[in-house]
């Protein structure tokens, strides 16, 4: 998203850029707009708004799908091969065993799902990434908006709302 | 824990934790030689007695097959743990301090992984054919692997466990692997990019991010608690007198916790004073640490006593009689250097003074160590030395292959660990920002 030409508003304060993005939030000319954070602040998470990331349905359908295999797995092998245990007659089977096989599925698909839906919804890996500012990784926010310019509207608010710097980007 | 009087902001964090990316201390290169130097030799001892067969081990006869291998075995899966229970416990209750060694501890925990599993497959012989051994196929019979045996569980817990650790740990280290790629030049920046995948930092990505790693944590929660639970019942699904008791579990468990920190403590004080981290692992942070090494301390050592007791209490004369061998009889030795290093030793912590005093506490976080190696060695000698047929009664020490296996193993894990120093960020660059200061302009409105 960030090929295209825009500008680049870099905050030092996590308030400042908190507030900043509550006011540019709905506006038409802030349209796309991408904000950054050195690290997770919630702060950030919060003036975004965002709705619960979909990460969970990855985690609970990989989770289930791995219930549903560390049980189907001896199972199978069960109905492929009957062992005789205990004098039981073959075709009975005995779960209490498989849980164990059930518990370690859950948590190795669940975990896997789980990365993987981190990378599908971060759409990651973007091998074509561009960085926009070396500070952003370090200490610094920003509010990136595209199809602006430094002498256009969005440049001035930005600054009034107390960027420290606004650069364009290419 | 007092709250931490930060001397260093956000913009310190990034410039002065990756000066292990420069040129590391001389004594880096010491450890490192060391560390790759008992490798060497340990793989050397493994290339000679795959080709020649496993009885060059000393005491190598039935029935004590498992002796030094599971012990090592055992001892390097309870390192792992602290990692994983640093990383994924703590992080849900929100204790601060982990986020200032979380990214070592999982680094130790995956590392020690890797040197346990390579164990049971050097007790295998063979060791090229341990998949096809270990992996649910079927074999020349075509009967399939035997789901109700523990070993075969403990397959499964150990492979869940090193990759729910390994994704844990990676997912962690993408947003600072990004953070070291927008500092660095050249072919590193190519490889750095690489590995961060490209991450940008963005809030949306920080927010799929933050959930997934949430959820990681959840999933490995219950891990801590399962795959020692699971690696006990190696022993205690047998009917083997000394082994066959329900406590096992909670005791492992226990112990491995108390192995884990300290041997986070163990690695920690010197790579922090290695790449002059002070100023972010601070003493209050490694004071933490011993303080749940000092907890796990009371309940293993509240489990050696339970143990004792059941025994005595059950009535049952061969379950007592392999106790009392434990504790009198020819490998007293191994039984009272673990109720020491592990029971009585860590009792000086509870003096506020010795907690902050880094030699008492680094001495006693290394006979901890010491302890809980002599612990498992101590279970699987005292019970399978002398089984049920006394005809095949004996008496066994470890010999020149089973010490030096056990010091390869640590070249294995110090080489890896060390290298993980040099080319990682030791501290979480992300995760330590958010238990400092937020950079805030000071007009009052911020935070929620």
């Amino acid at each position: 998203m960030s090929q295209r030409p825009g500008i680049l508003a870099l905050f030092k304060h996590l308030d400042t850029v908190c507030h900043t993005v509550e006011k540019v939030k709905g506006r038409q000319d802030f349209k796309d707009h991408e904000v950054f954070s050195p690290t997770s602040y919630h702060e950030i998470e919060h003036a975004c708004g965002y709705a619960p990331s979909p990460v969970r349905w990855f985690t609970f359908v990989g989770a289930m799908t791995g219930t549903f295999t560390g049980f189907a797995l001896p199972l199978l092998c069960d109905w492929d091969w009957p062992v005789v245990v205990g004098g039981k007659t073959a075709g009975i089977y005995s779960l209490p065993a498989y849980v164990v096989l059930g518990f370690e599925f859950t948590i190795l698909f669940g975990a896997i799902a789980t990365v993987l839906g981190v990378l599908v919804m971060c759409r990651l890996p973007n091998p074509k990434v561009t960085i926009l500012d070396k500070r952003l990784t370090d200490d610094m926010f920003g509010i990136w908006v595209p199809n602006a310019a430094l002498d256009g509207p969005q440049a001035k608010f930005l600054k009034e709302s107390g960027a420290a710097e606004v650069k364009a980007t290419h | 824990m007092s709250e931490i009087k930060w001397e260093k902001s956000i913009s310190d964090v990034n410039s002065e934790i990756l000066v292990n990316l420069e040129k590391p201390h001389k004594m880096f290169y010491v450890a490192l030689g060391t560390a790759v130097t008992c490798l060497l030799i340990a793989v050397g001892m493994v290339a000679y007695h795959t080709s020649v067969g496993l009885g060059v081990w000393t005491g190598f006869a039935p029935p004590n097959y498992w002796l030094v291998d599971i012990t090592n075995f055992v001892f390097w899966v309870g390192i792992g743990h602290a990692g994983t229970l640093i990383s994924a416990i703590l992080f849900l209750f929100r204790a601060q301090w982990r986020n200032t060694v979380n990214r070592s501890a999982e680094a130790m925990t995956i590392f020690a992984v890797i040197c346990a599993a390579v164990f049971p497959l050097i007790h295998m012989g063979r060791m090229y054919l341990g998949a096809y051994w270990a992996v649910p196929l079927p074999n020349t019979n075509n009967l399939w692997v035997n789901f109700r045996s523990p070993l075969f569980w403990d397959v499964c817990a150990i492979s869940t466990y090193f990759t729910t650790s390994l994704l844990f740990w990676y997912l962690g280290l993408i947003p600072d692997l990004g953070s070291i790629r927008d500092r660095v030049t050249g072919v590193k920046k190519v490889v750095y990019g690489l590995l961060s995948f490209g991450w940008r930092g963005t809030a949306r990505q920080w927010h799929h991010y933050e959930t997934g790693y949430g959820f990681l944590a959840a999933l490995a929660t219950p891990l801590v608690l399962s795959v020692h639970s699971i690696v006990s019942w190696d022993f205690a699904m047998s009917i083997q007198p000394g082994w066959h008791t329900t406590i096992f579990p909670p005791y492992f468990v226990a112990g491995a916790i108390l192995s884990g920190c300290a041997m986070v403590y163990t690695l920690l004080l010197p790579i922090r004073w290695m790449f002059g981290l002070e100023k972010f692992i601070r003493d209050d942070h490694l004071e933490a640490c011993i303080k749940l090494t000092l907890l796990t301390s009371t309940i293993v050592f509240y489990a050696y006593g339970v143990e004792f007791f059941v025994a005595w209490y059950s009535g049952n004369p061969y379950e007592w009689a392999i106790f009392e061998k434990r504790a009198v009889g020819p490998y007293a030795f191994y039984f009272w250097t673990m109720v020491f290093c592990n029971c009585i030793f860590p009792l000086v912590w509870w003096s506020k003074s010795m907690r902050y005093n880094k030699t008492v506490s680094y001495v006693v976080c290394v006979l901890i160590n010491v302890g809980m190696w002599f612990e498992r060695y101590n279970i699987i000698l005292s019970s399978l030395i002398e089984d049920f047929l006394p005809g095949s009664w004996g008496h066994a020490e470890p010999g020149l292959w089973e010490i030096g296996l056990t010091i390869g193993s640590f070249g294995l894990f110090n080489t890896f660990f060390l290298l993980f120093c040099k080319y990682f960020p030791i501290v979480s660059l992300s995760e330590i920002k958010l238990i400092m200061p937020k950079p805030l302009s000071g007009h009052g409105k911020g935070g929620h």
